[in-house]
């Protein structure tokens, strides 16, 4: 049953992938990368990762994509422009995926899949555990990640604001 | 029982009926949250409200529905065909989806649900920020200017509130210590000689105030219904949605009245507890006040301005929710 879950939100997610580049419209494109999102929260669920779960979807879906939707929106339906390719486009992107397979396939040798160690299965993934791993392991890293957003903020206002001799 | 749920194949049955059974009743309530509402407006309004088809009028909804089934569905020229389709549907499963977690009380010690997960809340928050799709996208494929205006205007004010209703929460998940929404129904206390289920209402009334001003706009509901503001947008992203299509935003629109109202219920209301009450009476009775609450809210406030809104919704309600959050933590610190 997980097994059948698993191939159904994996191919799901890789034709949304190839949606992304290969549709002209740009709102089918964010469509497309909003159901990718979705396939790997269902793939987070697949691995007990249930805050997780929630959270892709809360986050990436439900705000990231939204603003993807809302500036697309705002810019009118504008198709994308020209259709000029590169010269010799065709024969560097399949040798770049061929280099890309030959990776993945030299990094998945001599990997061995096995059940993580001593896992109390009705704790992992959950919001208590998540919780305890944020503000006690990795409480610095959690702390600096809120201060780079605050910068982001910041920022924004400041780039986003109004002299007063503009007004 | 037991033996029969913990059976894979009995699991699906008992899954695939009770969804079964929660897709009829929550669709009947939903025809007659919309009956509800016109007579509550009509009464608020001092005018009769539907009262022709069947008895009360009671028939009515069946008749609007026939009669929008029939309608000529109809799509605008030059418009991206498959987004203004697939718009509405999103908003109805959005709609739908939030019920998979809700859990209901049906009698004593028997309690009805689909999926009891551990992140049930956040379940509910994850679908319902789906929803802002159904709106957004209805507005852009509708390849209309007030259309577009009333969409976008819904994702700035969805992701606003949202915010808001995420924090409003938060103290809620503090004193119970789970988001699984059955916790938080069964959380009781000991306080002297009681010892009983606690509406945690008492606990937290600032946050089921953020919880309702913010819901309601979540909902798109007045005083909040920039997005169809019908004086300034016609009729914002609904204008060019007719015939079935336009049903399913209506539909979407009063299950997400149902859905928050019963939220409100298991959040602050104690769920199905009242007394000695008969369980799945009580759940019935607060969930309909609650919608009331809704309908009366919406006869008696006139619309926000946007910019109001946009105000409301940043400098009022998010740091009060904050400084809720900070307070109850500083309290629970110095009560255990």
């Amino acid at each position: 049953m997980a097994i059948a879950v698993f191939f159904v939100a994996a191919a799901v997610a890789v034709l949304g992938a190839v949606g992304v580049v290969s549709f002209h419209q740009p709102i089918r494109s964010v469509l497309s990368l909003v159901l990718v999102m979705l396939a790997l929260s269902v793939i987070f669920l697949l691995l007990s990762a249930q805050f997780i779960f929630a959270v892709q979807i809360i986050i990436y879906a439900g705000a990231v994509m939204v603003l993807f939707v809302f500036v697309i929106a705002l810019l009118g339906p504008a198709r994308e422009l020209g259709r000029g390719r590169l010269r010799y486009q065709g024969w560097l992107s399949g040798i770049f995926v061929l280099v890309m397979l030959g990776l993945m396939w030299t990094l998945l040798q001599g990997v061995q899949y096995r059940q993580p160690d001593k896992t109390d299965m009705n704790f992992f993934g959950t919001v208590q555990s998540i919780a305890i791993g944020l503000f006690t392991t990795y409480l610095y890293p959690f702390e600096l990640t809120s201060i780079i957003l605050l910068v982001a903020a910041i920022g924004a206002i400041y780039l986003s604001r109004k002299r007063i001799d503009d007004l | 029982m037991n033996d029969f749920y913990n059976n894979a194949i009995g699991h699906w049955v008992v899954v695939v009926v009770a969804m079964a059974l929660l897709l009829f009743v929550v669709l009947t309530a939903t025809a007659y949250t919309v009956w509800f509402e016109r007579v509550a407006l009509g009464r608020i309004q001092r005018r009769p409200g539907p009262n022709r088809v069947g008895p009360a009028g009671l028939m009515q909804l069946a008749a609007d529905g026939v009669k929008l089934a029939f309608k000529e569905s109809f799509i605008p020229e030059k418009t991206d065909r498959v987004i203004y389709v697939l718009a509405p549907t999103i908003g109805v499963a959005a709609a739908f989806l939030a019920w998979v977690v809700i859990p209901i009380g049906l009698w004593y010690n028997v309690t009805y649900w689909i999926a009891d997960v551990n992140v049930g809340i956040l379940i509910i928050f994850a679908v319902s920020s789906l929803n802002v799709y159904a709106i957004v996208l209805g507005g852009y494929a509708s390849n209309n200017k007030y259309s577009l205006l009333g969409g976008l205007r819904s994702a700035a004010q969805l992701i606003s509130y949202e915010m808001s209703l995420g924090l409003a929460l938060v103290p809620t998940f503090m004193i119970v210590g789970s988001l699984r929404l059955r916790d938080i129904v069964e959380y009781t206390v000991s306080w002297g000689p009681y010892h009983g289920p606690l509406p945690l209402i008492i606990l937290t009334p600032i946050g089921f105030l953020i919880y309702v001003i913010s819901a309601t706009a979540e909902t798109n509901r007045t005083p909040f219904d920039l997005p169809e503001a019908e004086q300034e947008l016609i009729g914002g992203f609904l204008t060019e949605y007719s015939g079935l299509k336009f049903t399913m935003y209506y539909l979407a629109e009063y299950l997400n009245v149902i859905t928050v109202s019963t939220l409100a219920v298991l959040l602050f209301f104690g769920g199905w507890y009242l007394w000695s009450v008969p369980p799945v009476l009580a759940f019935l009775i607060k969930v309909v006040i609650m919608i009331f609450v809704y309908i009366w809210l919406r006869g008696t406030f006139p619309r926000l301005r946007y910019d109001r809104l946009m105000r409301l919704g940043w400098k009022v309600l998010l740091p009060l929710a904050m400084a809720n959050v900070v307070v109850t933590a500083i309290v629970l610190v110095a009560v255990s």
